[in-house]
């Protein structure tokens, strides 16, 4: 062996592994050179058996093929990108252990309400399921031949309880053992004796808001609804409202919002009129305000009230109420 | 309520388009349901009389008829049952166009020829009726074409009336809402007729034993009307307005209910026993056989109308079938009353029968509107019906209503509304509503009500009147004002979301149940606690008849319906509430639990998912999330203690206690319930009281340094029987540690020949630490030495050396 074999199997080397095109060649080329049985463990062994004059300028040579080798071969292999990486880890299987799980969506509709309301200063209260029926229809101006109590809308227990219908007897909980301003929402379930569909459930969620201040008007219920909607909808949303009627407010409204996907030109999704009802609302009557103590002449304050369901159904393009009570996985894991 | 549009003009001259109305109305509170196109030209229909019926030769359900159109005979074959000589009927000519598209044109069937058709009602649009051939009245001349018989093309609103408003359950009604929303006046029919009659005292008397439940009661009477059916404008008006034309009398009464809203009855004269009026309570069991063929049995609750001897009729809701006006009815004795709308409703629940006529008595009609609904109806049923009119009326009123009066101060207005409507703009919307101003003030109006508003009973009665006819579009959208509240931190709400966030982030998902379930769903889980349960008296049906009284049933049932639908991992909780009956007081009550369930492996890859569970791996599963939510949310010191549950296996329930206190119950679900759902796997589902650990979770806790010195770590394997708990040995060793013992942890279980029958090796890791130094290999020997002989000592453990 002489100076220019090593020189010329370098030249070599360095020129094939420059040419291999894949991990297959780089590895051929690792093992023709570098490999227990390639050319420089040779050329190692060689070196021993030339000149001692030789020696050193051979050593020289053979040191630098092989860090040079390696280096080129090492520079190319970054460009690889096939499973038979060095370590040989097939980085594509699945990880294991973490699978968060999912919120419900009606839950997650409470948290938002919750979130916005909270941040106009809104606190949340909470009352009983079974309620009384002064609580759920007697303080709040219902008369006792409305068509809600009858035993076919109302679920009455034994005893003369009932299911509430509607979370706004908490708010009458709160004025009775508080004085004004009070400022509260008071999300919860519901019940209603309802044959089940699409879009009805006999057990079902609403978020109600109370504000009781002097001089609360229809014009700061708008305005608290608007901003609500925009958070909740999208900030391009408007709201609108209709009169309507309720025994314990008076005006009394219902609250539209302009499709938040459509922008109110009109889709299936706002059956085309470009609005979607979302709320029932109004100035709270000044017969309820007498039943808990408040002086009308003094205090003025609105109340709202919506479905969670029905705003869950909207947000998330939910066709059918019982989806969110089948509690299926392949719906629930859609909720990450 | 249905409203035909060309009726409502009658009384007020509204040019608007009916979808321009029907938006004013939406946003003045009458929400309009639906705009119904009905009618139409008609053109090539015209009415015909059948000549001649003969049978089809070629088919038995046809036949071919003559018929006349007016200008000569032609031959249509016919499949309608009801066809016989002599019948008017609607023929569609060739060339005809019918509402559902279908053109008529002369043809052949089944080798007849057919130059016409003949119609049912639905295929004129008149309603769904194809039972058989439409018939028009007798007196119809062949030729008359359709459309002068059935009227022009009209549009029928469909409107949703509140409950506060029967004053909008008519026309009249209604009309003055559209008066006033485009300031039109309201034209009221004159009603005028003679009185040639003998004068009705000597007729009849009304006998009033009830004024509470009847406030006022009227009669007049009216002799000699025809027999037969209303004229055809009336027919179709009523049809239109969604009520079935019945004969003359009938349709007179509902007409004029649909006009004015005031329900009216009217009673054969001479099936009145005594030929007069007794209102009074029913009597205890007293039977009545109402206008829809049912017996009833009536009680002193409900109000009825009788004559001298028998109930004639359930006061404001139904007349019975004594009384009613048959074909050969030649005198009437006209109702027109006002009924207790508590009682009218509380008869309707009680009998369970909804008619037009107590649907508005139970929500009030106007005491002042009676007298100008009797002599409406009996002016028609003299120009329309030949009668003739007796002089005067009966009226029984003792306590005529009073008008409201209400100040209403304009200040009130703007400052509720939020915006301001000028004085003179609140004056002309409540006049345009029939109100009137009885006194005026710089600064308000005396306003009074009107008696058929009994509605309106104070100041923001009016400002809803205002507000919802000059326009809710008026109210400006107010940035509303954040405040600070004291308190608005709301820890309970936060201590749920942080549950919540915890069970999540350990691979939950959240589910959600109804309240109820049935009984059957409950005894599965238990047969026994049926006394703790709340039933309902009225479920929706009874799949939902008890409400719940635990999570477990529900929360087993989603695992179950999920694992039929081929999903064999899966790992839930429910945040719920729970109902319980005292079954010694009757007591109800409510608390908040937290369910959680899982099934297959805990993998969150499908490396592991093939594999079969086995009970211990799930109940380590089980108490692993159990005791993870309780530290996580800061309760320690959980433990279990084995219970007998009738939902669990045998030896796989557990009571959770925290800190020594009850907390639920947890366990691996029967399998004779598992196997409801074919699941061959167990199930483990736990359920503890949700308000402990609310108590506790989200609390700030004082930190402790970081320890300062390094740790010592020493391991033991022992072998001991299989009787001995984990728990026994972990107690040992801490019963006779020296304060640098700071942590035990198992990291191995084993079993086989070498280590024995019956026999089992533990080996755990001890972790020393001083607060003062670090310890010396000397001194963590020391003490290791020391809690291995307590062990060999205290368990008869043998020590695996080595």
């Amino acid at each position: 062996m002489t100076l220019n074999e090593i020189i010329e199997a370098r030249d070599r080397a360095f020129q094939e592994a420059e040419a291999a095109t894949d991990a297959a060649a780089l590895e051929a080329v690792r093992v023709r050179y570098l490999g227990r049985k390639g050319q420089l463990p040779q050329i190692m062994a060689c070196l021993r058996e030339l000149p001692p004059e030789q020696r050193g300028e051979a050593g020289r040579l053979a040191n630098e093929f092989k860090q040079g080798l390696v280096e080129r071969l090492d520079n190319r292999k970054p460009q690889d990108t096939t499973a038979a990486a060095a370590s040989g880890f097939d980085y594509t299987l699945p990880g294991t252990g973490c699978k968060p799980g999912t919120v419900h969506p009606v839950s997650r509709v409470i948290a938002d309400v919750i979130r916005i309301f909270g941040r106009l200063g809104f606190t949340v209260a909470d009352g009983p399921d079974i309620e009384t029926r002064y609580h759920n229809f007697e303080a709040l101006n219902t008369p006792a031949h409305h068509p809600s109590l009858d035993a076919k809308d109302t679920f009455w227990l034994d005893g003369g309880g009932l299911l509430r219908t509607q979370t706004s007897p908490v708010q009458i909980r709160v004025m009775e053992r508080q004085s004004p301003p009070v400022r509260i929402i008071t999300p919860g379930r519901c019940y209603r004796r309802d044959t089940t569909d699409a879009t009805h459930s006999a057990n079902f969620h609403q978020v109600e808001g109370l504000y009781v201040d002097r001089r609360v008007s229809l014009a700061d219920l708008k305005g608290t609804l608007a901003c609500f909607m925009r958070e909740m909808m999208g900030p391009s949303v408007a709201v609108r409202f209709r009169p309507h009627f309720f025994p314990f407010t008076e005006p009394s409204v219902e609250c539209d919002f302009s499709c938040h996907l459509c922008g109110g030109s009109g889709c299936r999704v706002c059956k085309h009129s470009g609005w979607i009802e979302i709320a029932g609302a109004g100035m709270v009557d000044p017969r309820v305000f007498r039943k808990v103590g408040y002086d009308p002449e003094v205090f003025s304050g609105y109340a709202f009230g919506m479905g969670v369901e029905r705003i869950a159904m909207i947000q998330y393009g939910i066709e059918d109420i019982r989806m969110l009570y089948e509690n299926d996985v392949r719906f629930l894991e859609q909720f990450r | 309520m249905k409203v035909p549009l060309s009726w409502l003009k009658e009384y007020v001259a509204v040019e608007a388009t009916a979808e321009a109305i029907a938006e004013r109305l939406t946003f003045s509170g009458v929400e309009v349901e639906s705009i119904d196109a009905v009618g139409g030209t008609y053109d090539r229909l015209v009415a015909a009389e059948i000549i001649e019926v003969a049978a089809h030769p070629k088919a038995d359900r046809l036949k071919l008829c003559k018929v006349h159109n007016g200008q000569g005979l032609l031959g249509v074959v016919c499949g309608a049952p009801n066809v016989v000589p002599g019948m008017k009927v609607v023929l569609a000519g060739e060339g005809a166009v019918l509402p559902n598209g279908m053109t008529i044109t002369a043809t052949r069937i089944r080798g007849e020829p057919s130059l016409g058709m003949l119609c049912a009602a639905d295929e004129i649009g008149l309603s769904k009726d194809h039972t058989g051939l439409y018939e028009l009245p007798a007196a119809t001349l062949p030729g008359t074409p359709l459309v002068d018989i059935l009227g022009s093309p009209d549009t029928v609103l469909d409107l949703e009336i509140t409950w506060n408003r029967p004053d909008c359950l008519s026309l009249i009604g209604m009309a003055r809402e559209v008066a006033a929303l485009y300031g039109l006046p309201l034209r009221r029919p004159v009603v005028e007729y003679p009185e040639t009659g003998p004068d009705v005292s000597t007729l009849t008397d009304v006998a009033l034993e009830d004024a509470l439940a009847c406030p006022r009661y009227t009669a007049r009477v009216v002799q000699g009307v025809r027999s037969g059916a209303s004229p055809v404008w009336m027919q179709r008006r009523l049809e239109r307005a969604g009520v079935r034309a019945i004969s003359l009398v009938v349709d007179v009464t509902n007409y004029v209910m649909l006009e004015c809203g005031h329900p009216l009855h009217a009673f054969d004269y001479h099936r009145l026993g005594g030929n007069r009026i007794v209102v009074r309570r029913a009597r205890p069991g007293e039977r009545i056989r109402t206008l829809d063929g049912v017996d009833r049995v009536l009680d002193p609750e409900v109000l009825v109308i009788a004559d001298a001897e028998r109930a004639v009729a359930v006061a404001g809701i139904m007349g019975g079938e004594g009384s009613e006006i048959g074909d050969s009815t030649g005198t009437v004795l006209l109702e027109a009353a006002t009924f207790d709308p508590v009682r009218t409703h509380a008869s309707v629940v009680r009998l369970g029968l909804s008619t037009e006529s107590g649907y508005r008595y139970e929500r009030r009609v106007d005491a002042a509107g009676v007298d100008w609904a009797s002599r409406r109806a009996i002016s028609l049923l003299v120009s329309e019906g030949g009668g003739t009119a007796a002089r005067g009326v009966i009226d029984r009123y003792p306590a005529p209503v009073d008008k409201r009066r209400l100040w209403c101060r304009f200040d009130k207005v703007n400052q509720l509304l939020g915006f301001d409507v000028p004085p003179e703009r609140v004056r002309s919307i409540l006049e345009s509503l029939e109100f009137s101003i009885s006194a005026v003030r710089p600064d308000a109006l005396e306003v009074t009500v009107p008696t058929f508003r009994n509605d309106v009973e104070e100041t923001a009665d009016l400002i809803e009147e205002i507000s919802r006819v000059h326009g809710l579009d008026a109210v400006p959208t107010v940035v509303p004002v954040a405040v600070r509240v004291e308190g608005a931190d709301d820890p309970a709400t936060r201590a749920r979301e942080r549950v919540r966030q915890i069970m999540v982030g350990m691979g939950f998902s959240e589910i959600m149940h109804y309240s109820f379930l049935s009984a059957g769903e409950l005894d599965r889980f238990d047969r026994d606690d049926a006394p703790g349960r709340v039933v309902l008296p009225n479920p929706v049906s009874a799949d939902f008849d008890v409400l719940r009284h635990h999570l477990v049933p529900q929360i087993t049932g989603t695992l179950g319906r999920n694992y039929t639908r081929q999903v064999r991992a899966a790992r839930f909780f429910e945040m719920g509430r729970i109902f319980r009956k005292d079954p010694l007081s009757g007591g109800l009550s409510e608390a908040d639990r937290i369910g959680i369930g899982i099934m297959g492996p805990a993998s969150g890859s499908g490396l592991q998912g093939k594999r079969a569970v086995t009970s211990e791996a799930m109940m380590l599963q089980l108490k692993g999330a159990v005791v993870a939510l309780c530290e996580a949310s800061g309760l320690s010191r959980v433990d279990l203690a084995p219970v007998s549950i009738p939902w669990f296996e045998t030896g796989w329930g557990f009571e959770v206690k925290a800190d020594g206190n009850p907390l639920g119950t947890l366990g691996l679900i029967r399998g004779t319930i598992r196997k409801i759902w074919k699941i061959t796997e167990p199930v483990g589902v736990a359920e503890l009281d949700l308000d402990p650990l609310l108590a506790v979770v989200g609390t700030t806790r004082r930190i402790q340094p970081v320890p300062a010195y390094p740790a010592v770590e020493r391991d033991v394997a022992l072998v001991v029987d299989e009787s001995v708990l984990h728990g026994d040995i972990v107690q040992t060793i801490w019963k006779q540690a020296p304060k640098e013992l700071i942590r035990v942890d198992l990291f191995d279980i084993f079993r086989s020949e070498g280590v024995g029958h019956g026999r089992k090796s533990m080996a755990y890791s001890l972790v020393y630490r001083s607060t003062e130094r670090t310890l010396t290999d000397e001194e963590a020997n020391g003490f290791h030495e020391a809690i291995k002989q307590g062990l060999r000592t205290g368990l008869k453990a043998e020590i695996r050396e080595g």
